[in-house]
């Protein structure tokens, strides 16, 4: 393996400040991957300085702009960008960033890819096409019936007793049912205690 | 056949002889009718020797109804052991027409499991055992699974995508099991299972549903499926699942009792009912087309409880398959077919609470035209399942009135007049009544003692259950225990049916599948007034007399102990004590069937690249921030825009975490891929202090995973 990065040399100081605010881009960064299941340390140190070193250079055109949002940013992009072109597929950017996600888990990138992930083409063909084989649907291809409930048909005592419990007022009965039960049980309390003796 | 049925079903002959079956229907009635008559004018005859009294023509009437369906039930029991003893030849089998059958399946089956609010792991194992199951037989090609879920409970919907999105990579089975989540469940299981049937109804010949806790082996769903096509008059292939993973003493005693008694049961209803079966909502085979077209359920008449939609469908589904010509059958002798029990009293009574409701409500259907007697007969059984206790507790209640009024009033030690039995036959009083509480015990425990002794004489059958001694003594508990139970089920039941025919209509439960037992403060408030009316009853039976109370001791009893017999069978370190010594044990439990041990090694859902159940990143929490879970999630939408409104709610949950949302508000979000995606990008992108802790934990989880990883590694 080469590894390609700018010489130590290359390097310049930076204030206390400019290095919180890229340890908090460093840190977004290395989570994100964390959570793609990318576990080899030293791909994800080289990735992490890679996205970074891009979104320092975009720092020199917009400083204003925190560095970890900076980054987080080249990272999501660099990752839609890479999953395009390996997915080969026209989808809108939103999409594209589900769909490509999708595509990694599902080829078991972090298990069998990780060697593979965000580097430039040719990629291996297997991966290729597995990437590209790889989709979520909730169902097969429509096969529409029809269901539609046909009303029941009563007999003459079924339809008679259907009118009768859609139109009567149920409540004051069971109001009445209740009131006559209670009434019952305390006359049969009352007798109970004091008459019968 | 009507000429509903297709051309196919119109011109195969008939699998069993529609005039025999009238014949068995005809012996089978007749017998449960006569010996209900004679018992009947047995008790009227001893009413009538005892001197009329104004409770006896009520007790009559309740008596009549009661034992009809006591003698209903014994009989089946021995109408099936009379079958089981002609044998498996000569009994009617509807399976046969599978038997020597092999080559590829001509058609395409779906196996679909409707799901609300369950474990997502446990119901995605039973799911690869099936998978497994039926790639064993070399014709998976002809399936396709679907998980219908009707899930309310937002972060289980998250995990739910993610077990099944798992299942799916590591069984190699996208394209072959799919996950629909409804945005709305109406018309609960029924409304999953039709929504299915219009969207992909049209691309399979049959489903199989099954119920979250379904699990059914493959060789015998094959075998159901070559059935359907052997017979194309066939609507509906029921099989009797056979409860499993019994852990509480309560749950044991079920299975235990189902399956030692269950089998007699069964050949006993196949018997009469033949073709015109009924269907118990799961576990069972349906053809797609006459059910698409004649089992869109109607509303009934009038309000819930009693009116609008139809709660148990299954019955009803059924009944209008039958009423249509379609055949429905049960394959009495489908092994591989089980499912789980609830795990407690409490659970099984707010499952019937459910059940007692939509049975009720098929006494409007008694009065459909066009029904055949077999279905009118089966929805007469289900309502009495329920009906038949508060007319027991009625029975009751007029037998203690009748006996205060004897002893108070003194009529009973006046000389009674010769009752016709004691005239014409010679039978006195007092063994006239002796004969007939006997009779009415024989037939309460007739099944029981034709089960026991076919297990104890069949060598394969009580070395199946263990041994003859931990047979008899798991029958002689199971037989104690539901002496005490009954009563506390009757009561319970009578309460239901009361609160039912006041108005009060019942919700959708998640059913609890999990053994940690009920506490004894629970059982206290849910078994209150059971035993309050035990503890008034015991006091009146004592002012009536000792004798009396002997009697009831029985009732009395299992009223008063309703707490302690609720919480001290729901403990499953009990049913493992007595697993222990093979009280209780099932043969299903000694030596388990290959499909529940593919079920116990099923392990695909899980996989630590994709989880949604880590800690700070939760079901929902995951599904924003997780790269993977929100693929996943976002995956499964529809495209949408987002509109402003739901842009300001998503901002909204971002700064003040999902809490923030209310529910529905929640729901929308989850739906719209637009909302998920910008979420997404935002707890990644934004800097700490833009957004609500939930997410910056979450995001910071996954950096003290790895370092705890590294640690966890060097060490």
């Amino acid at each position: 393996m080469v590894l390609s990065h700018p010489p130590l040399a290359s390097l310049q100081p930076l204030t206390e400040s400019e290095l919180d605010e890229w340890e908090e881009a460093y840190a977004a960064v290395e989570a994100y991957l964390q959570a793609l299941r990318v576990r080899n340390r030293l791909l994800v140190a080289e990735l992490v300085r890679g996205i970074l070193w891009r979104a320092s250079a975009r720092r020199a055109a917009e400083p204003e702009m925190p560095a970890r949002l900076l980054a987080m940013e080249e990272a999501l992009k660099e990752i839609a960008d890479w999953t395009q072109q390996v997915l080969d597929e026209p989808l809108d950017e939103g999409r594209l960033a589900a769909r490509g996600r999708l595509a990694l888990l599902l080829t078991d990138m972090p298990g069998k890819w990780q060697g593979v992930f965000l580097t430039p083409a040719p990629w291996p063909e297997e991966f290729q096409a597995a990437m590209r084989r790889c989709y979520l649907t909730a169902g097969p291809h429509f096969a529409e019936l029809t269901m539609e409930a046909k009303p029941l048909e009563f007999n003459a005592i079924g339809a008679g007793a259907a009118q009768w419990w859609e139109t009567m007022n149920r409540r004051p009965i069971v109001f009445k049912m209740f009131g006559s039960v209670l009434l019952l049980l305390i006359i049969a309390s009352f007798w109970f205690i004091f008459f019968n003796r | 056949m009507k000429n509903h049925a297709s051309d196919g079903a119109a011109t195969t002959p008939p699998f069993f002889d529609p005039k025999s079956a009238r014949l068995r229907r005809i012996i089978f009635f007749s017998i449960v009718v006569v010996i209900n008559l004679v018992a009947t004018f047995c008790l009227a005859d001893l009413f009538r020797s005892s001197s009329w009294h104004r409770a006896h023509f009520p007790l009559l009437g309740i008596f009549f109804i009661l034992n009809g369906l006591l003698v209903l039930g014994s009989f089946h029991a021995v109408f099936g052991a009379i079958d089981m003893l002609r044998g498996r030849r000569r009994a009617v089998r509807i399976t046969q027409l599978a038997d020597g059958k092999d080559g590829p399946l001509k058609a395409r089956y779906a196996v679909v499991m409707p799901v609300y609010n369950e474990d997502s792991n446990r119901f995605c194992a039973r799911i690869e055992a099936m998978y497994r199951s039926i790639e064993e037989t070399g014709h998976l090609d002809s399936f396709d699974f679907f998980i219908l879920s009707d899930t309310r409970d937002l972060d289980l919907w998250v995990l739910e995508e993610v077990a099944w999105t798992n299942m799916c990579r590591r069984l190699g089975a996208l394209g072959r099991i799919y996950y629909r989540r409804r945005k709305k469940n109406l018309s609960r299981k029924a409304g999953n299972i039709g929504d299915f049937v219009r969207l992909w109804g049209g691309g399979y010949e049959s489903m199989l549903v099954l119920d979250a806790d379904s699990l059914m082996d493959g060789a015998d769903i094959l075998k159901m499926a070559r059935v359907m096509e052997a017979y194309p008059r066939l609507g509906i292939l029921q099989t009797p699942p056979r409860l499993i993973r019994g852990a509480s003493v309560f749950t044991r005693l079920q299975q235990f009792a189902m399956r030692l008694y269950g089998p007699l049961f069964i050949r006993g209803l196949n018997f009469w009912q033949l073709n015109g079966g009924s269907y118990w909502g799961h576990n069972a085979l349906i053809r797609i087309k006459p059910f698409s077209e004649f089992c869109e359920l109607p509303a009934l008449p009038g309000r819930e409880p009693f009116g609008g939609k139809i709660l148990s469908h299954d019955f009803v589904e059924a009944a209008l398959m039958v009423s249509q010509g379609w055949e429905v059958w049960l394959a009495w002798d489908i092994e591989g077919t089980y499912e789980e029990a609830p795990p407690t009293l409490v659970d099984h009574l707010k499952r019937d609470r459910r059940w007692c409701q939509g049975n009720l409500q098929h006494l409007w259907l008694i009065f459909a035209r066009k029904l055949p007697g077999t279905v009118r007969m089966h929805l007469f059984m289900g309502i009495m399942a329920y009906l038949g206790s508060p007319l027991w507790f009625l029975f009751l209640l007029l037998g203690t009135w009748l006996a205060w009024d004897f002893t108070a009033s003194g009529l009973s030690s006046l000389p009674a007049p010769p009752s016709l039995l004691e005239r014409f036959v010679g039978i006195t009083g007092h063994a006239h009544g002796l004969i007939l509480i006997s009779g009415v015990f024989i037939l309460l425990f007739l099944p029981k003692i034709l089960a026991i002794t076919a297990a104890l004489f069949t060598p394969r059958v009580r070395k199946s259950f263990g041994g003859a001694l931990p047979l008899i003594a798991g029958t002689t508990l199971e037989s104690f225990v539901s002496l005490l139970l009954a009563p506390c089920m009757m009561a319970a039941h009578t309460f239901m049916v009361l609160s039912i025919v006041c108005g009060r209509a019942v919700g959708w439960g998640s059913q609890n599948r999990e053994t940690d037992g009920t506490a004894w403060a629970d059982a206290a408030r849910f078994h209150a007034l059971p035993t309050l009316l035990g503890i008034v009853w015991t006091f009146v039976a004592l002012e009536v007399g000792v004798v009396f109370t002997a009697w009831m001791s029985p009732i009395l009893l299992g009223l008063l102990l309703g707490i302690p017999v609720s919480v001290l069978t729901s403990r499953s370190r009990y049913g493992k004590a007595l697993a222990k010594h093979k009280v209780l044990a099932t043969p299903e439990e000694l030596r388990l069937p290959h499909i529940l041990r593919l079920a116990d090694n099923a392990t695909s859902s899980i996989d630590p690249a994709l989880e949604a159940s880590v800690d700070g990143r939760y079901g929902i929490v995951a599904a924003v921030v997780d790269p993977y879970v929100n693929g996943v999630h976002v995956s499964l939408l529809e495209g949408a825009k987002l509109a402003e409104e739901y842009r300001i709610l998503a901002e909204k949950c971002l700064s003040g975490g999902p809490a923030a949302l209310s529910s529905e508000e929640l729901t929308e979000i989850l739906y719209l891929a637009p909302a998920m995606l910008m979420m997404h990008r935002a707890v990644w992108l934004r800097p700490v202090d833009g957004i609500h802790s939930t997410w910056t934990n979450a995001v910071e989880s996954y950096r003290r995973r790895s370092t705890a990883t590294l640690l966890a590694a060097e060490a």
